[in-house]
């Protein structure tokens, strides 16, 4: 017992340290950023960006706030991350129970079509998007957003679901079938609770997803009130020179969502990777 | 989370989004403006107070100004000009692949007819009238009157007055003293040219010093496409050994390759360099952070022909529905009022008001300007005759730089997308 011990001791510290020393480089750019967003602008110039700031100092983050009306941005990140969140896992689902549980025919060609539509490059999406999208009144209108993203999103969710959905307990499903549960009911009460921890993942991943998407948004949303926290942050990409400080106080503005967002919903994703592992 | 809570979440979602609604129709009360300066840039600053002198002298008008990003204008412009969202006027980038683009796809407005009316031609340079003029396809330099600018640029050095004085070296007059100056750095041990070879500086380096040895029809045929260019000829030579001599005279650090003009500027800043060459668009910074030393600038020693051209300039959508409004708005930008705003805060007004600036080193630049403008001594970017040209010169120039290639393999790298752009448009 004592040798085993012995043996396993050092081991687990080395992995342990490896992993703490990883997980300070991880977070060496996120702290850049933090240090360099609290920094007076005069204070960078003369000490460069790796210096502790001489004095912490907001007014950088307050001005940003205030020149891209930053409140706006995040309400409508917020409205179409957030229905497209809900949006593509109600689809991925209702897709998934046709394909993975109920078996449809072609159910592997229609899901080799949706790989393909989710490795598609974005570029190669646009320009189609855009004379659509004008033609029907969508540009620049967050509702078309939530629209191509819905669709986006639910092709990987269909993808992924499908295949959970295939592993699916087939003796829950005849039992409910004998106690005369009915398709949608089978749905309803049967798969969706039982699967509702790797809906949550979904959930949480559609969401930072789309939350981080900037190409798409960029081209198809003009105006200032309709842009996403992502857009606004481009303002401060100027042609020649780069003001370093405010954009370290705008990519700290734009983190701070995405991470509060995983850190509420952190219990969800834990819940969701380990679900199938027990039994 | 409940059936029904989520079913509610869904309907309020929608309806949210719903409403977001498209806002295309243009009112004649509005004037829609875009640009993509920073608000405490020269521009930045001149422009918002040409914005409330607009709206002092039309009454009942509201300017609606959005701030965009470069990248977003660079991106989308085509777009945006063929929609209903267009603004009614826009700061857009001079050059072939950009506004003579869009001019060529009878996206934007003729203004020749303002220009003559309203007299903006005598305000500018001929040299700077290059830029806002675009032939049928698009090509800078004759035809139509497409944007206009209100500031302009060039490459000036900008030097540390401390470290001049503690070596006792006085500003160069000649190319001869400027190497002579450099000289006198290295034998201090100090490298004496902050530059950026990962960017733009190393390029805009090279071209100054062929453009040492060109004329204004060597330009033509480079820019303009008015002739056959030959990358072997006398002044590209010139240029390339030399700058590959600065290199092995150590006047350019080895480690330049690498640096980005943000870091170039920042070292220059902090004192650790005693010259940088570089764009006039640094003064603001400069004089915003180096607050250790004396600093200024000089035109570059002994040449006729210098880097730079107008600034970025004002284009009215061909969709505009206030294109007078946009006219009124683009003249007072250029009233010596606004542009007089423009050169105090740190830039370089095209037609600035009688009075000199009070402030030297925005007396110097401006002045070392008018010389330039005087003798058309603009020869505007290396970069901009082929899209995509930028990243060949940024690529050749590191090569110089490291030693991996030699001059004149550098010059031919330079040469094939130079020649295919060519063959592509025809010129």
């Amino acid at each position: 017992m004592a040798t085993v011990h012995a043996r396993r001791e050092p081991g687990r510290y080395l992995v342990l340290i490896g992993l703490v020393a990883l997980a300070g480089l991880m977070l060496v750019p996120f702290a850049i950023v933090v240090l360099n967003a609290v920094k007076a602008p005069a204070d960078y110039a003369a000490n460069g960006p790796l210096s502790l700031p001489q004095e912490v100092r907001i007014q950088g983050i307050v001005d940003f706030w205030q020149r891209v009306d930053f409140g706006r941005k995040l309400v409508n990140s917020a409205l179409i991350a957030g229905s497209v969140a809900v949006l593509a896992v109600v689809v991925s689902v209702l897709n998934a129970y046709a394909l993975g549980i109920g078996r449809i025919k072609g159910r592997l060609w229609v899901l080799v079509l949706f790989l393909i539509a989710n490795t598609l490059p974005q570029e190669a999406l646009v320009y189609p998007l855009y004379y659509l999208f004008k033609q029907v009144d969508l540009y620049d209108t967050r509702l078309g957003v939530v629209i191509v993203f819905t669709i986006v999103q639910a092709a990987f969710g269909t993808y992924l679901l499908s295949s959970t959905f295939v592993a699916f307990p087939r003796e829950i499903l005849e039992a409910a079938r004998i106690d005369g549960a009915n398709k949608w009911q089978v749905l309803v009460r049967i798969v969706v609770p039982i699967s509702r921890p790797t809906l949550g993942v979904l959930f949480v991943f559609f969401f930072i997803w789309t939350w981080n998407e900037f190409f798409i948004p960029l081209v198809l949303l003009v105006s200032a009130d309709n842009q996403t926290v992502p857009v606004a942050l481009g303002v401060l990409q100027g042609q020649r020179l780069m003001d370093a400080t405010t954009t370290s106080a705008s990519a700290l503005l734009g983190i701070i969502p995405a991470v509060a967002f995983f850190l509420i919903f952190q219990r969800t994703l834990t819940r969701g990777l380990t679900a199938g592992a027990v039994k | 989370m409940s059936t029904r809570l989520f079913a509610a979440l869904v309907v309020a979602l929608l309806a949210v989004s719903g409403c977001g609604g498209s806002s295309g129709d243009s009112d004649p009360k509005t004037l829609k403006l875009w640009h993509y300066e920073d608000p405490d840039s020269a521009m930045g600053k001149a422009w918002a107070a040409a914005i409330a002198k607009f709206e002092e002298k039309h009454p009942g008008v509201k300017v609606a100004f959005e701030e965009k990003g470069f990248e977003q204008i660079q991106k989308t412009a085509p777009m945006v000009l063929n929609s209903n969202e267009a603004p009614d006027i826009l700061e857009y980038n001079k050059g072939n692949a950009t506004t003579g683009l869009l001019s060529r796809q009878g996206l934007l407005a003729d203004l020749s007819e303002q220009v003559s009316g309203r007299g903006w031609d005598k305000l500018m340079a001929p040299n700077l009238k290059t830029t806002s003029q675009y032939d049928e396809r698009g090509v800078m330099g004759s035809g139509k009157w497409f944007g206009i600018p209100n500031y302009a640029e060039y490459v000036t050095v900008y030097y540390n007055k401390d470290m001049f004085a503690a070596r006792g070296v006085a500003v160069p007059k000649t190319f001869a003293e400027f190497t002579a100056a450099m000289d006198a750095f290295v034998a201090a041990g100090v490298t004496p040219l902050a530059v950026g070879g990962g960017e733009y500086p190393a390029q805009q380096v090279l071209y100054q010093l062929a453009l040492s040895k060109a004329d204004r029809a060597w330009v033509d045929r480079y820019q303009r496409y008015t002739g056959d260019v030959d990358f072997h000829d006398a002044a590209w030579t010139y240029g390339a050994t030399t700058f590959a001599d600065w290199v092995a005279k150590k006047y350019i650090s080895p480690e330049a390759s690498g640096v980005k003009a943000e870091d170039m500027g920042l070292s220059f800043i902090q004192g650790k360099f005693p010259i940088m060459v570089s764009g006039s668009w640094w003064q603001g910074r400069v004089a915003a952070g180096a607050t250790g030393f004396q600093w200024g600038s000089f035109l570059w020693p002994g040449n006729k022909l210098n880097a730079g051209s107008s600034g970025n300039q004002w284009v009215v959508p061909a969709g505009s529905k206030n294109k007078d409004l946009a006219y009124d708005f683009i003249d007072i930008t250029l009233s010596p009022e606004i542009q007089d705003v423009l050169r105090e805060a740190g830039g370089i007004p095209i037609s600035p008001g009688g009075t000199p600036s009070t402030d030297p080193a925005a007396k110097a630049l401006n002045d070392d300007f008018d010389t330039l403008a005087k003798n058309d001594g603009l020869a505007y970017y290396p970069d901009w005759p082929a899209p995509g040209y930028y990243d060949v010169m940024v690529s050749a120039t590191q090569k110089l730089i490291t030693g991996t290639a030699s001059p004149s393999q550098v010059l031919d790298e330079l040469a094939k997308p130079y020649a295919e752009n060519r063959a592509n448009i025809g010129g």
